[in-house]
């Protein structure tokens, strides 16, 4: 080896050695420093960051957007496994003929405490709860949103909370009573009474009516709640703790707000000027009416498995249009069979043009809260126009009635023929009036007293040992 | 931060360009200078014992790291200085080093060996490691194994091959996924595929499909892993124990998957040609009721429950169609027509490769079709290109590899499956079309099974995978290294379901109801990961020093969207012809991933080795604070046969005492768990676009930990012919990272979050390997694996008061199942009856619900035996398992209802006094069917499903050489070929009733090669 390429070798080891190093000392010395910021990621742009929704109206409005959403997709009220039809199956409106084990449970009064309709009803309330909670917390530590603003959303989140409530009590009777999201607290939370749980919806509505009196947030389609809403709800809160001095007035604020449509045809329509408070259906998306429709409509036989009952149709005198209008009937192809069914709204899921909401609250109603309110203090003469208001808006002629418990079971049998079908008050009218036994003991063989009270979850019993008892008679 | 710290790492990434490209420049110019001094022509033949040339012997001369390989008649010719050594190499045959001494021409003979175990290279993914010094526990399948079997996907090559790993296919249909679990499940939120890494690059084995496109047809995973061609793999190295895993740090615990593609080999260009015909049915009909049986009991039903006058009257007909309207002396067997077809696959591939001793490459294609066992014309579609370039420079010192696979798959397949619907329609169900060639509804009586055929699904495919591997060699002793790779994966998926698909009584039309739902889902990901590898040998001692960072980013998209009501059901394809459009969801999510890692390798005397490797690694799935974890581990070798007890003559001509302790982790929990979001779910209302909270979050979890401890003993008897491997581990994995189960009235189900629980994997892992006859002529080898796995849930505090309490059971498994105690029928009744555990007169969950029988695999493995007399090679390989599994009883326990069933269920009870195993016949009108119900929870529905099965038979014939160079091989492949089991149902391997069992195949194929 020549001397200069001794030289030559060690000068490239030197420079090899000298690079290799900081190579080594860059590649390494980048990678610690950049480690720590490296896995930290921007949120995906379907999300947003809780603190963040809260500083915005446009968010907050769009978490709200989520509640009456999901109230009317997979809630209580309309969704798939709405209480309607099982409440009207549980009680004497309809006539179960399928196999589905959940609705044969209610038909039979056999309900066992792990039926799934039940599960989905007591987890979805409990999920809108959360979601109202959040919005009641996250709005009050807002610091962008104006005061207007925090009393217009905070009233609409405490009206759900109230109006959940109000259909957890005369299901389950006590419950938890959760106002806060903290999971630590709501996951092991004991039951309320339910007169407990009555003051706090009370509490919550009146408070709403303070925060939006005065804010038209409503929209010509009164899909979102407003003052009105949360006053139709504690009428008929207060006609449930038989408070009947307040229900005639807060039915009487409601009678003079609203007008009931003289054709029976446009109750159930969108444009309805007897409607206090529907649920949008979205005329861009399926469905595009109201899922009501898709379960009470019979479209073919064999087709739904469940029809209105013999006596709820021969309890309609021949004279009431309700008969005509709101219920029709189906055959099949050889005459042998006919099936009738609740015909309030009309357009079915194949239709696709936009025609008919999800109502949860009408004005037939506080007439006929008004009606029973009236009654029970004595005033006889205005319970009895009340109650023509709607008889005769159904052509058929004045009551007749002249005591109190006449008028009063003339009123209860017009809320059947008013109401049927809608939001279970066939099952809470027997419930509250203690009618529940005699109607159905006949009827339903399975019949206990017991069940007054649907029973919690077992899964619930069993994640959370605090709830304790099941309800009796499960 | 984020965009800085992008940056930083672009820049660095160019410097190491940048500084490699230099040095490599002035390194070639000097190497070139030197050699010109010194060196000279070497040339001669290269044969085995017997005289016959050896191609593709690897020689290398000794100081420089020059080398080149011998042509096909064994010749060769090399630079090489007079003084200089050469090293001879090959697969199976002593190395030889042979000191030039001045000549220009050497004839060197090879002496073959039997199982070199030094010569076996195993890939240990940042590193290599001969199968005799290695510390970890690697199992390996090689191309040879993989070649011999006609399957569409790289885990189907694998399954029962390998000790400690179980693979079950969930579905005979292509496309369809597998699952994969690498010594046991070792988390309770069931998050167990393993690390895939193909040539260096992670590929995210997790299906991007959509539920709501899929579910019906090929249920949760379109696997990512069919778009390798597994006659493209090399070899796939699976890393078990602590040792080979830990320098994966938190993704390591649930085992890593290696998969290495082919590489070109230097010498003459070289054309191989593959192409097959595989004909697939399925294996195992159920043995199902015939008209005259079936109805005989669907009238018992009926009139059992009290509704006999019933069925006279002619207004309820409808109830019972196939007992009033249908055609009572019809008989068809829908497994035949429905699931009975002959499903074809035909499979081509083509690849060329070649090169000088400086740069090699390979290129391949691959075509493959399949169809279906189904009517209609279903089929797979895949096309396949790999590639890989290899060079080094000239003194050998800088060296790159590049490596890329592109498959493109499109799978076209009904809405639904039609397995569930051949073993359950009525036996005397109406023909499926009338005469004019209708779909025939039989005036509403039926849903026609025909209407999934309206109903299409396609998934279509790209897939990409590259990967670059740079390294220079800075000084002899040590190397710069770095691995970048990218890869790319697409799937879109959609699923049509028109109107016609309806019966028509229902009125439905394209405007009305006919809706598309389609899945454009994406991810990709990128690799950075920079070496350094440092070896130094001494007398006695030598040390190797690996250090490496690695930086990862990946990203997924996904967009479904469902478009409803269209002019006419032919334009259904097309999203842009639909009324009103739904955006189902649109997601993304980032994933990065950054580590340093490490690895010392100590050996002394080449006794003792101990091997240290450690990763500290972050990830961006856990918030602030929580995302680092550390994880290294320890391994332990002492090759005892070295020592001098064990002379020459010994008959253990090998032995090794391995041990290795470590930790590993998981951060298998999905991306952005630890934010307080709210989520765009893709509704509105009012026209307010909905945000919905995502969860209860919990920005305090972490790593899940799992401690490996392994033991093993390695033995080679014989001069290694015969060699047996037996490993004990036990796993634990704490820290559990579950979705906490939640009371309902939280608002929501469950909770991420660590739970104070330990999940325990143990058992004993025998790979066996045997030479048992080789001359001349025959040659017999064997092998065999045995796994004895056992899953145990050690600890988990507050179990008995948490929502998880009737699923798990400390100190079981973790797949046990809780089941009513099937009492049998009563006679008197002709009921089942259950065990009152409670004593509360009712059968009811949880309280009856206490019998415990556990669904894991208690053994499974697999024998091998490969035999070649002269031309003809013949493989046969058995796989087996030991477990129990869901029977038929899990989806029919009660005759009469209405729908087929086994026939076993004939033999049921029919008056008081009948002793039979099935209850009284029900129409399922009535409550009877609790019992039913019951019963197929019970542990009546459990029965032995151990199998031994012929998963592949081989038989191979290499024609005698026609001329120079021309290689011709026939063969015949059996694929899972006949089953002994006892089991009752489907297939003992996945007992569903709603999926298509794996289908029996028989391939018959050519390969030429010149």
């Amino acid at each position: 080896m020549k001397i200069s390429d001794i030289n030559m070798y060690s000068l490239k080891r030197s420079k090899a050695f000298a690079i290799g190093q900081s190579f080594t000392i860059l590649i390494f010395g980048s990678l610690l420093f950049a480690c720590s910021d490296f896995v930290e990621v921007d949120p995906p742009k379907n999300t947003l960051i809780a603190e963040t929704v809260f500083e915005d109206p446009a968010t907050v409005e769009s978490t709200l957007a989520n509640l009456y959403f999901d109230i009317r997709e997979r809630g209580m009220v309309s969704g798939t496994y709405g209480i309607m039809p099982a409440l009207a199956i549980y009680s004497d409106e309809m006539d179960y003929y399928g196999l589905n084990a959940d609705l044969s449970q209610f038909n039979q009064h056999s309900l066992s405490a792990a039926n799934n309709r039940i599960q989905e009803w007591w987890q979805q309330a409990y999920h809108l709860i959360y979601g109202a909670n959040d919005i009641i917390s996250g709005v009050e530590a807002s610091k962008s949103l104006t005061e207007i603003e925090k009393a217009n959303f905070r009233g609409q989140a405490l009206i759900i909370r109230a109006y959940l409530y109000s259909l957890l009590v005369p299901l389950f009777g006590d419950v938890p009573y959760v106002d806060t999201t903290d999971y630590l607290v709501n996951n092991t939370i004991s039951r309320s009474s339910r007169d407990e749980i009555y003051d706090h919806i009370i509490t919550d509505l009146e408070h709403a009516i303070t925060l939006l009196d005065g804010l038209d947030i409503s929209g010509t389609e009164r899909i979102i709640p407003d003052a009105h809403v949360a006053q139709a709800l504690l009428a008929r809160t207060y006609v449930y703790r038989e408070e009947w001095e307040l229900a005639r007035s807060m039915a009487t604020e409601l009678i003079e707000a609203f007008q009931l449509e003289p054709d029976l045809d446009q109750v159930f329509l969108k444009e309805s000027r007897e409607t206090i408070w529907q649920l949008q259906a979205d005329p861009d998306n399926f469905p595009t009416n109201t899922r009501e429709a898709g379960e009470l409509i019979i479209e073919a036989i064999p087709g739904q498995s469940y029809a209105l009952s013999e006596s709820l149709l021969a309890a309609f005198e021949d004279d009431d249009l309700r008969y005509g209008h709101w219920v029709d009937s189906m055959s099949n192809s050889d005459n042998t069979v006919t099936l009738y069914y609740a015909h309030k709204y009309k357009a079915g899921l194949d239709e696709t043009q936009s025609l008919e909401y999800s109502i949860v609250l009408r004005l037939a109603e506080q007439y006929l809260i008004r009606a029973e309110a009236r009654a029970r203090s004595g005033e006889l003469a205005g319970a009895r126009a009340d109650l023509n208001m709607i008889r005769s808006r159904a052509g058929r002629p004045n009551t007749s009635a002249t005591t109190e418990p006449a008028l009063l079971e003339e009123i209860l049998e017009e809320r059947r023929l008013e109401l049927f079908t809608e939001q279970g008050h066939r099952w809470f009218d027997l419930k509250r009036t203690e009618n529940a036994g005699t109607v159905l003991s006949d009827i339903k063989p399975g019949w206990r007293e017991t069940d007054l009270l649907l029973p919690i979850p077992e899964t619930e019993l069993s994640a959370n040992p605090n709830l304790l008892h099941q309800n009796p008679g499960y | 931060m984020t965009i800085f710290s992008m940056n930083t790492n672009r820049i660095s990434l160019f410097l190491i360009f940048y500084v490699l490209f230099n040095l490599f420049q002035s390194e070639t110019i000097y190497a070139a200078y030197h050699d010109r001094l010194t060196q000279s022509m070497v040339q001669g033949t290269v044969t085995d014992t017997e005289g016959i040339p050896l191609a593709g012997v690897s020689i290398q001369v000794e100081s420089t790291n020059r080398g080149t390989i011998t042509d096909i008649d064994g010749t060769f010719n090399i630079q090489a200085g007079p003084n200089d050594a050469l090293v001879f190499s090959y697969v199976g045959f002593t190395p030889q080093n042979i000191p030039i001494d001045g000549r220009e021409v050497l004839m060197v003979q090879m002496e073959e060996n039997i199982a070199q175990l030094g010569e076996v290279v195993l890939n240990a993914g940042y590193y290599t490691v001969s199968q005799k010094e290695r510390t970890g526990n690697i199992a390996t399948i090689k191309a040879e194994t993989m070649e011999k079997q006609p399957v569409g996907n790289p885990l189907a090559a694998m399954q029962g091959h390998l000790s400690g790993v179980d693979i079950v296919q969930n579905t005979g249909l292509p496309g369809g996924g597998f699952s994969i679990e690498v010594r046991g499940r070792n988390s309770l939120s069931g998050a167990v595929d393993p690390l895939f890494i193909v040539d260096g690059v992670p590929y995210g084995s997790q299906s991007l499909n959509a539920a709501r496109v899929s579910s019906e047809i090929i249920g949760e995973g379109i696997s990512p892993l069919n778009a390798i061609n597994p006659n493209d793999i090399e070899s796939i190295e699976v890393l078990k124990d602590a040792d080979a895993t830990a320098i994966y740090g938190s993704r390591g615990a649930n085992g890593v998957v290696l998969i290495t593609t082919k590489k070109g080999k230097s010498g003459k260009t070289r054309f191989d040609a593959r192409v097959s015909t595989s004909m697939s049915k399925v294996s195992h009909f159920l043995d199902l009721m015939n008209t005259q049986q079936y109805l005989e009991i669907r009238r018992e039903g009926v009139q059992n429950d009290g509704l006999g006058d019933l069925l006279e009257t002619s207004d309820l007909d409808l109830f019972w169609p196939d007992i009033k309207s249908w055609d009572n002396n019809r008989y068809t067997d829908w497994q035949e027509k429905l699931i009975g077809g002959t499903a074809y696959r035909n499979n081509a591939q083509l690849s060329v490769s070649g090169g000088g001793e400086a740069t090699q490459f390979l290129v391949s294609g691959g075509y493959l079709k399949e169809t279906t066992v189904f009517p209609g014309d279903a089929n797979y579609r895949k096309a396949t290109l790999h590639t890989n370039v290899n060079h080094r420079s000239d003194n050998g010192k800088f060296k790159i590899n590049l490596s890329t696979d592109y498959a493109r798959e499109d799978n076209r397949l009904p809405g639904a499956d039609f397995t569930l619907q051949a073993y359950s329609l009525e036996p005397n169900a109406p023909a499926l079309y009338d005469d004019e060639g209708n779909v025939n509804w039989e005036n509403n009586t039926w849903d026609n099974p025909m209407a999934a055929l309206e109903e299409k699904f396609r998934a279509k495919t790209h897939t990409f995978i590259s990967n670059a591997l740079v390294s220079y060699e800075v000084l002899p002793e040590l190397e710069l290294r770095t691995s970048m790779g990218f890869t790319s994966y697409r799937l879109d998926t959609y699923l049509t379901n028109p109107s016609s698909a309806r019966n028509p009584s229902f009125g439905l039309t394209p405007q009305s109801y006919s809706n598309l739902t389609s899945n454009a889902s994406q991810r990709e990901s990128w690799i950075v990961e920079p070496q350094l590898n440092w070896k130094k040998s001494w007398e006695d001692f030598s040390m190797n020093v690996l250090l490496g960072g690695s930086l990862q980013q990946e990203n997924s998209q996904q967009l479904v969207v469902r478009g409803r009501g269209f002019p006419n059901n032919g334009l259904i394809e097309n999203m842009a012809a639909a009324q009103t459009l739904e955006i189902v969801s649109d997601m993304d999510s980032e994933y990065r991933y950054s580590a340093v890692f490490g690895r010392v390798n100590l050996n002394y005397v080449n006794r003792y080795i101990l091997n240290l490797t450690g990763r500290r690694d972050g990830s961006s799935r856990f918030g602030p604070g929580k995302q680092f974890g550390n994880f290294g581990a320890v391994g332990l070798a002492w090759i005892f046969s070295e020592e001098a007890l064990f002379g020459e003559k010994s008959l253990l001509s090998y032995g090794k005492f391995r041990a290795s302790y470590g930790t590993t982790g998981s951060d298998n929990i999905g991306d952005y768990r630890y934010l307080d979001t709210y989520n765009v779910s893709g509704e509105s209302y009012g026209g307010t676009t909905i945000l919905e909270p995502t969860g209860i979050f919990n920005p305090e979890f972490g790593w899940e930990t799992n401690r490996k401890l392994e033991a093993a003993l390695e033995l080679g008897f014989f001069n290694d012919r015969l060699m047996v491997n037996t490993s004990w581990f036990r796993n634990r994995s704490s820290n559990q990272l579950i979705g906490i189960p939640l009371a309902a009235t939280t608002g929501f189900s469950e909770l991420a979050g660590n739970f104070d629980a330990v999940v325990e994997n143990s058992g004993i892992e025998l790979d066996l390997t045997s030479v048992n006859i080789r001359t001349e002529r025959f040659r017999w080898s064997t092998n065999f694996n045995l796994t004895v796995p056992r899953n145990k849930l050690v600890e988990f505090e507050g179990l008995e008061s948490s929502a998880l309490s009737n699923t798990y059971i400390v100190g079981e498994p973790l797949t046990i199942v809780k089941l009513y105690n099937a009492l049998g029928v009563n006679p008197e009744t002709g009921l089942y009856e259950f065990e009152d555990y409670d004593g509360d007169g009712n059968i009811s969950n949880p309280g009856d619900l206490q019998w415990v029988e556990d669904l894991a695999p208690a053994l499974y493995g697999g024998l091998g035996n490969t035999l070649t007399m002269g031309n003809i090679t013949m493989n046969v390989f058995f796989q087996f398992k030991k477990q129990q599994s869901y029977n038929t009883v899990r989806f029919d326990a009660t005759p009469g209802f209405r729908g087929n069933i086994p026939v076993e269920l004939f033999d049921r009870w029919q008056q008081p006094g009948d002793i039979s195993p099935f209850q009284r016949a029900s129409s399922g009108f009535t409550s009877v069917q609790d019992r039913g119900y019951y019963q197929e929870r019970s542990n009546a529905a459990i029965s032995d499903a151990s199998f031994l099965r012929l998963r592949n038979i081989s038989i191979d014939y290499k024609l005698p050489t026609i001329e120079n160079g021309l290689d011709i091989n026939i063969y015949l492949q059996g694929q899972n070929l006949w089953t002994l089991t006892d089991f009752k149902g489907p297939d003992p391997e996945q007992p569903s009733s709603t999926r298509l069992p794996p289908l029996r195949q028989l391939t018959l194929g050519l390969n030429f090669s010149f």
